[in-house]
């Protein structure tokens, strides 16, 4: 199985950090094909809603930066798995600055499911996702509940399902398992 | 009390839908008593760094941004972090906030409605409500004169906030317009979403940019 981590950590020296890099090895360890992004890394410029992935240059950002890299993994994954740091009750604003960044993945026109509003695919394949959170000392499970929900309506939106969420408070092992038995 | 900030977190800064409400907003205010208020827009440097301290300064803050995937942009998360010092500071503002997102129905803010709220709990910040409008991308194609009516609600909230500390939760209401599609509408609008021709909006723009051709393009389909 193929499982991109996008790794939403932008402190490398963090505990988190470390535990996201201890769950990729394991599960490269139980012969997954495994590669962590961490996007603290990549030249990700920011979407400025010009519309020019949908209207221009159909499919792909006009500034040309790295979330071609993390687009292209979504469509070429069985998982792709978003791991951060809660702060403020929500995962970081750097992994949401490269998730505003996957709309080129679907298409500006609209569809009808499950009654709702939504995107047509452009892809024929998007890859499962997963939540790995970094709880923080002011974390509660509300916060959690919440960034689950707006996470899986992304997901949603993106032609996929978020098909699990843990907090990183239990062994790495345990974790890397369960992630390679969801897709 | 009466000083208002108006943060303005579109990443398309001024030329925005986000800015464009916040305007009438900051207007109900002035019409309701207060004093002029102050805008900053984040997608602006300056700005920015100037938006944390301002937001500590204010009596009442109001936030408005478009919903991007389902919950804030990158740009106003980032935002966010930076207030982390003021978590349970004395005095903090009363905190409002605006998400207007592109599809019709308002289902689509309700998640990120309820991460402001436990926001402005979470800073110690007295919570103003949040005016939710789907179907904002309207507010680029159509003329100004042709909104007049949310214009006037949007004045009205901003005038309850001056009055009454918080907006006025009937006018919310109607501002939200739809909370899902009616059946009739989803059938309707399955019926036509099969027809590539009846998305007049993007194709006019493809075509004008000389894209139509590439409309289908996946770029990334090849490993
Ligand atoms: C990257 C991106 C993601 C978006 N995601 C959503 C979405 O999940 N749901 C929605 O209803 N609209 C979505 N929109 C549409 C915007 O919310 C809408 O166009 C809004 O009116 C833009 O406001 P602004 O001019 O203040 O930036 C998205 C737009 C962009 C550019």
């Amino acid at each position: 199985m193929k499982i991109t981590i996008f790794n939403g950590e932008p402190d490398a020296s963090s505990e988190f950090d470390a535990y996201v890099h201890e769950v990729a090895a394991q599960m490269a360890t139980s012969g997954h094909n495994v590669e962590t992004i961490d996007l603290r890394d990549l030249d990700i410029k920011g979407c400025s809603g010009c519309w020019g992935c949908w209207a221009k240059t159909p499919g792909e950002c006009v500034k040309r930066d790295d979330t071609e890299q993390t687009c292209r993994a979504v469509v070429h994954s069985d998982l792709v798995v978003l791991a951060a740091p809660m702060v403020m009750g929500f995962t970081s604003a750097l992994l949401k600055r490269m998730a505003d960044q996957m709309i080129p993945l679907v298409h500006p026109y609209g569809l009808i499911e499950g009654g709702e509003m939504h995107h047509r695919p452009r892809y024929e394949h998007y890859s499962l996702m997963g939540l790995l959170l970094g709880a923080g000392p002011d974390t509660d499970t509300e916060d959690i509940a919440i960034t689950q929900k707006m996470w899986s309506r992304t997901a949603r939106n993106l032609k996929t399902r978020l098909a699990f969420t843990s907090v990183a408070d239990r062994p790495a092992k345990e974790v890397a398992h369960e992630l390679a038995t969801v897709a | 009390m009466s000083s208002l900030l108006l943060l303005n977190g579109s990443p398309r800064g001024t030329r925005s839908n986000s800015m464009k409400m916040l305007t009438r907003v900051g207007e109900g205010w002035v019409h309701g008593g207060g004093d002029e208020p102050e805008v900053l827009h984040l997608a602006l440097e300056q700005d920015r760094t100037r938006a944390v301290e301002a937001f500590g300064a204010a009596d009442t803050v109001v936030l408005g941004m478009p919903l991007y995937a389902d919950s804030m942009p990158g740009l106003v998360m980032g935002f966010i972090e930076t207030l982390a010092p003021y978590v349970g500071r004395e005095g903090n503002p009363r905190f409002g906030f605006l998400v207007q997102s592109g599809f019709p129905e308002a289902l689509h803010s309700r998640p990120l409605e309820r991460y402001l709220a436990k926001l402005a709990t979470r800073l110690g910040c007295e919570y103003a409500g949040t005016i939710v409008r789907p179907g904002g991308e309207a507010l680029q194609v159509m003329p100004d004169r042709a909104n007049k009516k949310l214009w006037e609600s949007l004045r009205e909230v901003g005038k309850s906030l001056h009055v009454g500390g918080e907006f006025d939760s009937l006018v919310l209401s109607r501002i939200a317009g739809k909370e899902r599609l009616s059946p009739t509408m989803v059938r309707v609008m399955s019926l036509a979403s099969k027809a590539p021709v009846t998305e007049f909006y993007w194709n006019g723009l493809l075509k004008k940019n000389g894209a139509w051709g590439k409309r289908f393009d996946a770029p990334y389909a090849s490993a």
